[in-house]
Protein backbone atom coordinates (compact mmCIF):
# COMPACT_ATOMS: atom_id res chain seq x y z
CA UNK A 1 0.00 0.00 0.00
CA UNK A 2 1.56 3.21 -0.90
CA UNK A 3 0.97 6.63 1.00
CA UNK A 4 -0.22 9.86 -0.91
CA UNK A 5 3.20 11.17 0.16
CA UNK A 6 5.20 8.71 -2.02
CA UNK A 7 2.21 9.35 -4.92
CA UNK A 8 3.01 12.92 -5.02
CA UNK A 9 6.25 12.32 -7.10
CA UNK A 10 4.12 11.06 -9.82
CA UNK A 11 1.34 13.32 -9.45
CA UNK A 12 1.08 13.38 -13.32
CA UNK A 13 -0.22 9.25 -13.54
CA UNK A 14 -3.62 7.94 -12.96
CA UNK A 15 -5.59 11.42 -13.25
CA UNK A 16 -9.18 10.91 -12.98
CA UNK A 17 -9.98 14.57 -13.02
CA UNK A 18 -7.74 17.51 -12.76
CA UNK A 19 -8.21 21.26 -13.19
CA UNK A 20 -6.12 24.62 -12.52
CA UNK A 21 -7.57 28.22 -12.41
CA UNK A 22 -9.74 30.35 -10.58
CA UNK A 23 -11.60 28.71 -8.01
CA UNK A 24 -15.30 30.29 -8.85
CA UNK A 25 -18.44 29.24 -7.75
CA UNK A 26 -19.67 28.62 -11.54
CA UNK A 27 -16.30 26.44 -12.34
CA UNK A 28 -16.91 24.13 -8.70
CA UNK A 29 -20.34 23.35 -9.99
CA UNK A 30 -18.84 21.73 -13.04
CA UNK A 31 -16.24 19.43 -10.82
CA UNK A 32 -19.28 19.31 -8.23
CA UNK A 33 -21.25 17.77 -10.89
CA UNK A 34 -18.24 15.73 -12.57
CA UNK A 35 -17.45 14.27 -8.76
CA UNK A 36 -21.23 13.72 -7.62
CA UNK A 37 -21.91 11.90 -10.78
CA UNK A 38 -19.32 9.90 -12.71
CA UNK A 39 -15.93 9.79 -10.63
CA UNK A 40 -16.81 5.94 -9.11
CA UNK A 41 -19.70 3.72 -9.70
CA UNK A 42 -19.82 3.81 -5.88
CA UNK A 43 -22.13 6.99 -4.53
CA UNK A 44 -20.64 6.44 -1.21
CA UNK A 45 -17.25 6.49 -2.56
CA UNK A 46 -18.23 9.72 -4.72
CA UNK A 47 -20.38 11.22 -1.47
CA UNK A 48 -16.73 11.16 0.40
CA UNK A 49 -14.97 12.68 -2.75
CA UNK A 50 -17.38 15.65 -2.76
CA UNK A 51 -18.05 16.37 0.79
CA UNK A 52 -13.93 16.83 0.70
CA UNK A 53 -14.07 18.68 -2.36
CA UNK A 54 -16.35 21.23 -0.81
CA UNK A 55 -14.28 21.89 2.18
CA UNK A 56 -11.24 22.11 0.35
CA UNK A 57 -12.38 23.96 -2.89
CA UNK A 58 -13.38 27.00 -0.18
CA UNK A 59 -9.85 26.87 1.37
CA UNK A 60 -8.47 27.77 -2.49
CA UNK A 61 -11.31 30.13 -3.10
CA UNK A 62 -11.03 32.28 -0.09
CA UNK A 63 -7.38 31.71 0.94
CA UNK A 64 -5.09 31.20 -2.14
CA UNK A 65 -2.17 34.28 -2.21
CA UNK A 66 -2.70 34.14 -6.43
CA UNK A 67 -6.03 35.35 -6.90
CA UNK A 68 -8.25 36.17 -10.36
CA UNK A 69 -11.52 38.39 -11.16
CA UNK A 70 -14.38 35.92 -11.97
CA UNK A 71 -17.42 37.13 -14.35
CA UNK A 72 -18.77 39.19 -11.87
CA UNK A 73 -15.36 40.55 -11.09
CA UNK A 74 -15.44 39.21 -7.50
CA UNK A 75 -11.60 38.88 -6.19
CA UNK A 76 -11.15 34.62 -6.05
CA UNK A 77 -9.11 32.23 -5.26
CA UNK A 78 -6.67 30.41 -8.26
CA UNK A 79 -5.47 27.05 -7.57
CA UNK A 80 -4.94 23.45 -8.52
CA UNK A 81 -7.36 20.34 -7.93
CA UNK A 82 -6.44 16.37 -8.84
CA UNK A 83 -8.47 13.49 -8.71
CA UNK A 84 -6.22 10.45 -8.99
CA UNK A 85 -7.72 7.16 -9.37
CA UNK A 86 -5.85 3.83 -8.12
CA UNK A 87 -7.03 0.38 -7.69
CA UNK A 88 -8.42 0.68 -4.37
CA UNK A 89 -8.45 4.05 -3.71
CA UNK A 90 -8.82 7.53 -4.49
CA UNK A 91 -6.01 10.43 -4.03
CA UNK A 92 -7.68 13.61 -3.91
CA UNK A 93 -4.95 17.28 -3.51
CA UNK A 94 -5.47 20.35 -3.54
CA UNK A 95 -2.57 23.15 -4.59
CA UNK A 96 -2.56 26.71 -4.02
CA UNK A 97 0.53 29.94 -3.18
CA UNK A 98 0.72 30.71 -0.03
CA UNK A 99 3.55 32.37 2.27
CA UNK A 100 5.51 30.79 4.75
CA UNK A 101 3.98 33.20 7.26
CA UNK A 102 0.17 31.54 6.33
CA UNK A 103 0.99 28.51 6.14
CA UNK A 104 2.52 27.64 8.97
CA UNK A 105 -0.58 27.58 11.00
CA UNK A 106 -2.41 25.21 8.69
CA UNK A 107 0.25 22.50 8.84
CA UNK A 108 0.15 23.37 12.21
CA UNK A 109 -3.36 22.05 12.25
CA UNK A 110 -2.96 18.91 10.26
CA UNK A 111 -0.28 17.88 12.39
CA UNK A 112 -2.60 18.36 15.43
CA UNK A 113 -5.54 16.69 13.09
CA UNK A 114 -3.34 13.71 12.13
CA UNK A 115 -2.23 12.88 15.81
CA UNK A 116 -5.71 12.93 17.00
CA UNK A 117 -7.68 9.22 17.28
CA UNK A 118 -11.27 9.60 15.87
CA UNK A 119 -13.13 10.04 18.81
CA UNK A 120 -10.88 12.65 19.80
CA UNK A 121 -11.19 14.33 16.12
CA UNK A 122 -15.18 13.88 16.67
CA UNK A 123 -14.89 15.80 20.12
CA UNK A 124 -12.35 18.78 18.83
CA UNK A 125 -15.25 19.16 15.63
CA UNK A 126 -18.05 19.50 18.23
CA UNK A 127 -15.89 21.90 20.04
CA UNK A 128 -15.07 23.84 16.76
CA UNK A 129 -18.62 23.83 15.88
CA UNK A 130 -19.73 25.56 18.45
CA UNK A 131 -17.38 28.75 17.81
CA UNK A 132 -19.09 31.30 16.55
CA UNK A 133 -17.78 31.96 12.86
CA UNK A 134 -14.80 33.89 12.17
CA UNK A 135 -13.65 33.62 16.02
CA UNK A 136 -9.89 32.19 16.85
CA UNK A 137 -9.36 28.47 15.50
CA UNK A 138 -12.89 28.58 13.71
CA UNK A 139 -11.51 27.94 10.39
CA UNK A 140 -10.24 24.35 11.71
CA UNK A 141 -13.72 22.72 10.75
CA UNK A 142 -13.27 21.77 7.28
CA UNK A 143 -9.78 20.39 7.96
CA UNK A 144 -11.48 18.08 10.34
CA UNK A 145 -14.27 17.41 8.55
CA UNK A 146 -11.90 15.68 5.74
CA UNK A 147 -9.95 13.85 7.53
CA UNK A 148 -13.06 12.55 9.57
CA UNK A 149 -14.51 12.10 5.96
CA UNK A 150 -11.56 10.13 4.13
CA UNK A 151 -10.39 8.37 7.13
CA UNK A 152 -6.96 9.32 6.39
CA UNK A 153 -4.47 11.60 7.39
CA UNK A 154 -4.29 14.84 5.62
CA UNK A 155 -0.42 15.15 3.89
CA UNK A 156 1.03 18.06 3.17
CA UNK A 157 3.93 19.55 1.31
CA UNK A 158 5.37 22.43 0.30
CA UNK A 159 7.25 23.83 -2.55
CA UNK A 160 9.29 26.66 -3.07
CA UNK A 161 8.54 29.12 -6.00
CA UNK A 162 10.85 31.13 -7.32
CA UNK A 163 9.03 34.25 -7.07
CA UNK A 164 9.87 33.48 -2.72
CA UNK A 165 6.58 32.45 -2.47
CA UNK A 166 5.08 28.88 -2.32
CA UNK A 167 2.97 26.00 -3.14
CA UNK A 168 0.84 24.22 -0.75
CA UNK A 169 -0.57 20.97 -1.22
CA UNK A 170 -2.31 18.94 0.30
CA UNK A 171 -3.84 15.08 -0.25
CA UNK A 172 -5.87 12.82 1.64
CA UNK A 173 -6.76 9.52 0.46
CA UNK A 174 -10.05 8.03 0.12
CA UNK A 175 -10.62 4.10 0.29
CA UNK A 176 -12.91 2.38 -1.57
CA UNK A 177 -14.57 0.60 0.96
CA UNK B 1 -47.41 34.37 11.53
CA UNK B 2 -46.78 32.43 8.03
CA UNK B 3 -45.33 29.11 7.41
CA UNK B 4 -41.90 29.13 5.37
CA UNK B 5 -41.81 27.19 2.23
CA UNK B 6 -38.21 27.26 0.47
CA UNK B 7 -38.10 25.03 -3.12
CA UNK B 8 -34.34 23.41 -2.99
CA UNK B 9 -32.16 24.38 -5.72
CA UNK B 10 -28.91 21.87 -6.83
CA UNK B 11 -26.98 24.55 -8.86
CA UNK B 12 -23.54 26.20 -8.29
CA UNK B 13 -25.09 26.51 -4.70
CA UNK B 14 -27.48 24.09 -2.84
CA UNK B 15 -30.36 25.47 -1.21
CA UNK B 16 -32.18 22.58 1.13
CA UNK B 17 -36.22 22.31 0.23
CA UNK B 18 -37.86 24.04 3.94
CA UNK B 19 -41.30 23.68 4.80
CA UNK B 20 -42.21 24.87 8.54
CA UNK B 21 -46.19 24.99 9.25
CA UNK B 22 -47.66 26.98 11.75
CA UNK B 23 -50.71 25.02 11.67
CA UNK B 24 -49.23 21.75 12.77
CA UNK B 25 -45.61 22.77 14.21
CA UNK B 26 -44.12 20.76 11.53
CA UNK B 27 -40.59 21.41 10.72
CA UNK B 28 -38.94 19.75 7.48
CA UNK B 29 -35.38 20.38 5.99
CA UNK B 30 -34.35 18.34 3.37
CA UNK B 31 -31.97 17.85 0.32
CA UNK B 32 -28.83 19.42 0.20
CA UNK B 33 -27.06 22.10 2.22
CA UNK B 34 -24.22 24.30 0.82
CA UNK B 35 -25.18 28.13 0.50
CA UNK B 36 -23.08 31.40 -0.18
CA UNK B 37 -25.21 32.74 2.77
CA UNK B 38 -25.39 30.36 5.00
CA UNK B 39 -26.16 32.40 8.01
CA UNK B 40 -28.32 34.93 6.73
CA UNK B 41 -30.16 31.73 5.29
CA UNK B 42 -30.56 29.73 8.66
CA UNK B 43 -31.17 33.22 10.78
CA UNK B 44 -34.59 33.37 9.07
CA UNK B 45 -35.68 29.89 9.75
CA UNK B 46 -34.18 30.54 13.95
CA UNK B 47 -36.54 33.56 13.80
CA UNK B 48 -39.37 31.43 12.87
CA UNK B 49 -38.95 29.40 15.53
CA UNK B 50 -38.40 31.76 17.92
CA UNK B 51 -41.51 33.41 17.15
CA UNK B 52 -43.45 29.91 17.01
CA UNK B 53 -42.32 29.11 20.32
CA UNK B 54 -43.31 32.61 21.68
CA UNK B 55 -46.49 33.13 20.34
CA UNK B 56 -47.99 29.75 19.41
CA UNK B 57 -46.44 27.53 22.22
CA UNK B 58 -47.16 24.55 20.18
CA UNK B 59 -45.61 21.22 19.43
CA UNK B 60 -42.81 21.02 17.59
CA UNK B 61 -41.84 18.18 15.12
CA UNK B 62 -38.66 18.46 13.34
CA UNK B 63 -37.63 16.39 10.45
CA UNK B 64 -34.19 16.32 9.20
CA UNK B 65 -33.65 14.89 5.61
CA UNK B 66 -30.68 15.97 4.15
CA UNK B 67 -28.52 14.14 2.47
CA UNK B 68 -25.77 16.20 2.38
CA UNK B 69 -24.71 19.50 4.38
CA UNK B 70 -21.18 21.60 4.59
CA UNK B 71 -19.71 22.44 7.67
CA UNK B 72 -20.85 26.33 7.62
CA UNK B 73 -24.46 24.53 7.34
CA UNK B 74 -23.75 21.99 9.95
CA UNK B 75 -22.98 25.21 13.03
CA UNK B 76 -26.31 26.53 11.67
CA UNK B 77 -28.04 23.04 12.16
CA UNK B 78 -26.44 22.97 15.77
CA UNK B 79 -28.03 26.24 16.20
CA UNK B 80 -31.73 25.10 15.21
CA UNK B 81 -31.25 22.06 17.94
CA UNK B 82 -30.16 24.74 20.48
CA UNK B 83 -33.44 26.57 19.94
CA UNK B 84 -35.28 23.33 20.23
CA UNK B 85 -32.80 21.82 23.25
CA UNK B 86 -34.11 25.34 25.44
CA UNK B 87 -37.86 25.02 24.34
CA UNK B 88 -37.68 21.42 25.39
CA UNK B 89 -36.78 22.87 28.46
CA UNK B 90 -38.77 25.23 29.24
CA UNK B 91 -41.56 23.14 28.68
CA UNK B 92 -42.03 22.59 25.30
CA UNK B 93 -43.10 19.60 23.14
CA UNK B 94 -40.87 18.47 20.73
CA UNK B 95 -40.10 15.75 18.51
CA UNK B 96 -36.60 16.10 16.42
CA UNK B 97 -36.61 13.15 13.59
CA UNK B 98 -32.74 12.88 11.57
CA UNK B 99 -32.77 10.80 8.87
CA UNK B 100 -29.39 9.55 7.12
CA UNK B 101 -27.87 8.32 4.31
CA UNK B 102 -26.69 4.50 6.31
CA UNK B 103 -22.98 4.71 6.59
CA UNK B 104 -21.05 4.55 9.78
CA UNK B 105 -19.56 7.95 9.23
CA UNK B 106 -23.23 9.59 8.71
CA UNK B 107 -24.24 7.78 11.64
CA UNK B 108 -21.50 9.71 14.08
CA UNK B 109 -22.73 12.90 12.58
CA UNK B 110 -26.01 12.33 14.37
CA UNK B 111 -24.66 11.27 17.45
CA UNK B 112 -22.33 13.85 17.55
CA UNK B 113 -25.41 16.52 17.10
CA UNK B 114 -26.71 14.39 20.13
CA UNK B 115 -23.73 15.02 22.04
CA UNK B 116 -23.04 18.74 21.11
CA UNK B 117 -26.84 19.41 21.89
CA UNK B 118 -27.93 17.35 24.56
CA UNK B 119 -31.47 16.31 22.66
CA UNK B 120 -33.05 13.58 21.97
CA UNK B 121 -32.53 13.32 18.49
CA UNK B 122 -34.64 9.25 16.35
CA UNK B 123 -32.30 8.52 14.17
CA UNK B 124 -33.39 6.79 11.21
CA UNK B 125 -31.52 5.52 8.16
CA UNK B 126 -31.65 5.53 4.88
CA UNK B 127 -30.22 2.63 2.93
CA UNK B 128 -28.42 4.48 -0.08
Amino acid sequence: MESAVTEKHRMVDNIAISYTGIFDTEILSVLAKEIEGTLSPDDKVNKKVFKIFIELAQNIAFYSLEREANAEGNDTGVGTMIIRNFDDHYVFSTGNKTTMENIIPVMEKCDNINSMSREKLREYRRLQRNMPAGEKGGGNIGLIQVALTASNPLEYSLIKCPDGTYFYIVSVRIDKE
Amino acid sequence: MEDIHIEGVHEAFFTPTVNFEVATGHCEISGESYLEETSKFYARLIEWMKKYIAEVKGPLTFDFKLSYFNTSSSKCLVDILDVLKKYQNDGGKIEVNWYYDDTEEELEEVEDFILETGLDINKIPIEI
